[in-house]
């Protein structure tokens, strides 16, 4: 995985946050950011996405944190 | 003996009128039928017939020659006179309707006679060289001088005549030799009535009159958009094909499809042998009935051209030169290739493109070898970078990835609203139908920050144009939805009946909130908000309301929500259900429709049926006999970064040419350099090909069979005209690429494909090329709910059972412009070029369109001192290109564009990363750039020339080495 990588798939996880949060109800947004990602998202590019969640994640939003929580579940 | 018409049947296949027959005037649509009697036959014809059109119909023909079926009658020629028993004279036929009762007499002496001096008339100033006449053996005048039984021209031939008149040769296509004209005004009458350009007309008074393009200009410095109704119209020699003047008449056609845009045009290809010598559209099409552009009559040259790619090749590393293989070894490499890539990287390592210009059952099987002998879901196709939102959109609120409606539809629509698109250009055939409707007096509505082409129509309405900010669609949307909501103009029953209450409740709380008011919003558009309340009311109040939308809705960073605020826009005002309405995405590629419902995408199989879905899956397993990965593939740009990263190695890549379309270009050849083996499948050496190991020659739509699906979602046959040059159609290339990998693949012709299909398709089950032979094409879903395929979607429920309303969220995009980057860059096409150009730059269409150029604005112009022509320098955050100036208002202060269709433009250099946030679709239609002059071609321009140069010369120095293919073999 390289630098670019990663920053490309923060930059659309967070974009999916930010299209998805409706009135701030993060709850809802996560549920859908969560779906979408499993439903789109290949193997590799969630197990990356959840490897930097768990290793730091500092650029996730908060949404896209509590997407890859429930995803991880 | 009493003949019956049913006008219901108007279906091209067996039960309808002959398309092969000229009727000599327009069928009428009432349903009030009316007996007459012509020459003794009874015959019961729709109120409004001419009986011209009933004698036809009763198996009558009575000469003619100013009339066709496609226009209006005119009665200029007065050849098809009659008697009607009971009324004075001779009545021309074509202009006189049926009426109950009617006698008509169509032959007698007396009318023979007439019929004889006015051809004597026409004959005494017209040339008498039909043995040299590139239209003999196909001339009406000729047919009609036989019929009437001309015999002498009592006039002589040295009276004043028109027979030194001079050629116009300016057009590539057609001549204009005025000499041969008997000015019946077919030409003009299609350039106005089936074109609706009005280039054409009849310039002088009696004997003087004559046809001239523009005011007496030659046709190529005309208005004229070269689509060639007019040569089609012509009776005589005096607008002809060159084509069919250097060849000769064809001897035999064949009913095709086009491989041009989504309009999905039917053509007559009309041959010589294996010699295709003109493109004639088949008025049986349902799609184009009889019409064309310049690209599919035309633009067909590219097939036989030189530069075609006639033998495998196959190379270590891109700075090697190619070595002509046979297809056996091309083969045998490649799979080899890939297998040692997935051993050293693992199975996700490689993965496929499938095209959008190839045939549905050729990418149906890209899509399966990638499925089965890949072992991945590591497929995508060049709908990712063009409509993927149209599907996320509209399955999300309607619940099925595609256009709810006809072409034809929009000729019962009252209000037309055009969102990102530029159906002149871009889908020319359906603008033309589209522009006969509004010259009927339909309302027109453009959301657009350019000013297109069919705000211009000739006859048309006054139209609204909303010229938006690039980037600003959904918050446009938005507020034409606040306005529809709070101004009451919802169609309650509809919502109520039809629409998922909780959603509907929930969006249309967020809707009327002031935020998306057209005031609020009018500083994020940039469009005055009275005018935004007028385009919502006219679209509100519309008895039938359609949307038809393009790139401009969905190459954005928020092209998804922008699909789902069109679709909540036309479920607000029931406009979902019956024609004249609905929500209509304009596909770009002649297949792109095909290509999606073929399970291109990594997600979804054939019918959009997710592979995270375990009956789905189970099914696909049984018929294709092996597990298929239960999680989605890599999308192209997840594929071009991995590539990047080192974890995704090869490729196999038939009919696209990322390298040229691809956005932020510098990332894409990068990606490609990345990669340890590309296989190419291309009909030329394209800017992808420039990058791969493996080269093998593709096939053109008229050197396989096959069918194509059009933005109707309309199945229509490709048939095969002449021989693949290299001997192998694509299907059977993809088919030899799977055996040698171990999977094995046995068709002997794509119809057994198309029974797959239709096996583990839905909305395929009851498609077969019976089927299509015998109804001409069908529009999906067919099945045992619809045998004859569904004209008009959701007419009583969705897929999903009620529709879904979804909130849509202003989102600005990331890309924005600011004091190092004040300007936005937009993208779009133009007439005469298709998409990359690798077809129509290998025509003359390069005469309308040699260069990309720069629109620019004149205040932006003069800001920078900038003159037309002049060469500028457009930098963005990613790159720098350099292209001529043209100055043009257009486009708002603040926006450039430009086309992509020459790859030393390097347009794709500048679009940056961008992307839709559901799809990945990039943003081509906003990038932030400064434009600035400068005297030499960017650095990435001289790299470009210098790679360009190499590869040519690598491509060559193998060239000519033929050996005999061994193409049987493999089949």
């Amino acid at each position: 995985m390289s630098d670019q990588q990663l920053q490309n798939l923060i930059k659309m996880i967070n974009q999916i946050s930010d299209n998805n949060l409706h009135h701030g109800d993060e709850s809802e947004a996560t549920e859908v950011v969560a779906n979408h990602i499993k439903k789109f998202w290949a193997r590799s590019m969630k197990q990356q996405i959840t490897d930097y969640a768990t290793s730091d994640g500092v650029e996730l939003n908060s949404v896209s944190r509590l997407a890859v929580k429930c995803l991880m579940k | 003996m009493l003949h019956y018409y049913d006008p219901s049947k108007t279906d091209p296949g067996k039960s309808g009128p002959n398309p092969n027959i000229d009727y000599g005037t327009p069928p009428s649509t009432s349903e009030t039928l009316v007996s007459l009697s012509i020459d003794g036959t009874d015959i019961a014809v729709p109120e409004g017939t001419s009986v011209l059109r009933a004698a036809t119909l009763a198996g009558i023909n009575i000469p003619k020659l100013c009339a066709s079926d496609n226009l209006e009658a005119f009665g200029s020629c007065r050849m098809c006179a009659v008697e009607i028993e009971g009324r004075r004279g001779y009545p021309a036929s074509c202009t006189t309707p049926v009426s109950e009762g009617m006698a008509v007499t169509t032959q007698n002496g007396k009318l023979a006679k007439l019929r004889r001096n006015i051809m004597e008339l026409y004959i005494s100033d017209h040339p008498l060289d039909c043995l040299t006449c590139p239209a003999n053996g196909n001339c009406e005048l000729q047919d009609v001088a036989g019929a009437v039984g001309l015999r002498e021209v009592r006039y002589g031939f040295e009276g004043e005549n028109h027979l030194d008149a001079e050629v116009d040769d300016s057009n590539p296509y057609f001549s204009f030799d005025p000499s041969k004209c008997i000015v019946c005004s077919r030409c003009v009458r299609a350039c106005e009535e089936v074109q609706g350009t009005f280039a054409l007309t009849i310039d002088g008074r009696g004997f003087d009159s004559k046809v001239s393009a523009g005011q007496n200009d030659p046709f190529m410095d005309s208005e004229c958009v070269s689509c060639g109704a007019c040569v089609q119209a012509c009776p005589t020699s005096t607008l002809m094909e060159k084509s069919v003047i250097d060849a000769g008449q064809p001897e035999h056609s064949v009913v095709t499809t086009c491989a041009y845009c989504g309009v999905g045009c039917s053509f007559k290809a009309e041959m010589k042998g294996d010699q295709l010598v003109r493109m004639v559209p088949y008025k049986g099409g349902d799609a184009n009935h009889g019409h064309s552009c310049v690209k599919g009559r035309f633009a067909f040259g590219y097939a036989t051209h030189k530069d075609r790619i006639k033998e495998p090749m196959i190379r270590d590393s891109i700075n090697d030169p190619w070595k002509v293989v046979s297809w056996d070894e091309a083969i045998e490499f490649s799979a080899k290739k890939l297998r040692d890539t997935q051993a050293k990287y693992g199975r996700e390592s490689i993965g496929g493109i499938t095209s959008s210009r190839c045939t549905n059952e050729e990418t149906y099987l890209v899509q399966k070898l990638i499925r089965t002998a890949f072992g991945n879901n590591n497929t995508d196709t060049c709908a990712r970078v063009c409509h993927s939102p149209t599907g996320f959109g509209l399955k999300t609120t309607m619940g099925e990835s595609a256009g709810t409606q006809t072409f034809d539809s929009v000729m019962k629509a009252d209000t037309i609203v055009v969102i990102g698109a530029n159906p002149t250009d871009a889908h020319p055939v359906f603008a033309s139908l589209m522009r006969r409707r509004l010259r009927q007096g339909a309302k027109l509505i453009v959301i657009d920050p350019r000013r297109i082409d069919l705000l211009k129509t000739p006859h048309g309405t006054e139209g609204i144009h909303l010229p938006l900010r690039p980037g600003t669609n959904v918050a446009m949307v938005n507020s034409l939805a606040h306005v529809i909501v709070t101004e009451g103009l919802e169609d309650k029953a509809f919502i109520e009946s039809r629409c998922e209450s909780r959603q509907y409740k929930q969006w249309r709380e967020f809707i009327c909130e002031e935020r998306n008011s057209p005031e609020t919003l009018e500083a994020v558009t940039g469009v005055p908000a009275e005018r935004v309340r007028e385009a919502a009311r006219a679209y509100g109040e519309a008895g039938n309301g359609a949307i038809y939308y393009g790139l401009g809705v969905t190459e954005h960073s928020q092209g998804s929500t922008m699909v789902m605020g069109i679709a909540n826009l036309a479920m607000a005002t029931g406009n979902i259900g019956r024609e004249g309405v609905g929500v209509n995405p304009l596909r770009g590629q002649n297949n792109v429709q095909g290509s999606c419902d073929m399970g291109s995408f990594p997600h979804e199989l054939p019918g959009y049926q997710h592979v995270g879905d375990p009956a789905v899956r189970a099914k696909f397993q049984d018929s294709w006999g092996v597990a298929i990965d239960d999680e989605p593939g890599l999308r192209i740009p997840n594929m071009f970064d991995a590539a990047i990263a080192g974890s995704f190695k090869a490729m196999y890549v038939q009919g696209e040419d990322i390298a040229q379309s691809d956005p932020n270009t510098q990332h894409v050849e990068a990606a490609l350099s990345s990669l340890d083996c590309l296989i190419v499948q291309d009909i030329f050496l394209n800017e992808t090909a420039k990058y791969a190991h493996v080269l093998l020659p593709g096939s053109t739509f008229l050197e396989k069979n096959g069918t194509f699906t059009n933005a109707e979602r309309r199945i229509n046959r490709v048939r095969k005209v002449m021989a693949p040059v290299a001997g192998l159609e694509d299907w059977e290339v993809t088919m030899a690429l799977s055996n040698a990998l171990g999977y094995p693949m046995h068709y002997n012709h794509p119809s057994e494909i198309m029974d797959e299909i239709a096996r583990l398709t839905p909305t395929f089950t009851g498609v077969s090329y019976d089927k299509l032979d015998e109804l001409g094409s069908i529009q999906w879903p067919c099945n045992e709910e619809h045998p004859g395929g569904t004209p008009t979607m959701h007419t009583l429920d969705f897929p999903i059972g009620k529709g879904k309303f979804a909130v849509t969220e202003y989102v600005a995009s990331e890309e924005k412009a600011n004091r190092k980057f004040p300007l936005l860059l937009t993208t779009g096409r133009i007439l005469s070029q298709y998409n990359v150009g690798a077809q129509t730059r290998r025509t003359e269409n390069s005469q309308w369109h040699n260069e990309d150029v720069l629109e620019i604005h004149p205040s932006d112009a003069e800001l920078r001192g900038i003159r037309e022509g002049d060469w500028l320098g457009i930098t963005s955050r990613v790159g720098q290109t350099v292209l001529r100036a043209r100055i043009s208002d257009r486009m708002l202060p603040g926006v450039v564009w430009t086309t992509f269709h020459h790859p030393g433009s390097g347009a794709n250099v500048i679009t940056t990363d961008s992307s839709d946030w559901a799809t990945n679709c990039p943003e081509y239609k906003v990038t932030a750039v400064q434009v600035e002059k400068v005297s030499q071609p960017s650095e990435w321009q001289r790299h470009f020339e210098q790679f360009d140069q190499r590869q040519l010369k690598l491509l060559k120095s193998e060239a000519g080495h033929t050996e005999p293919s061994d193409a049987p073999a493999l089949k």
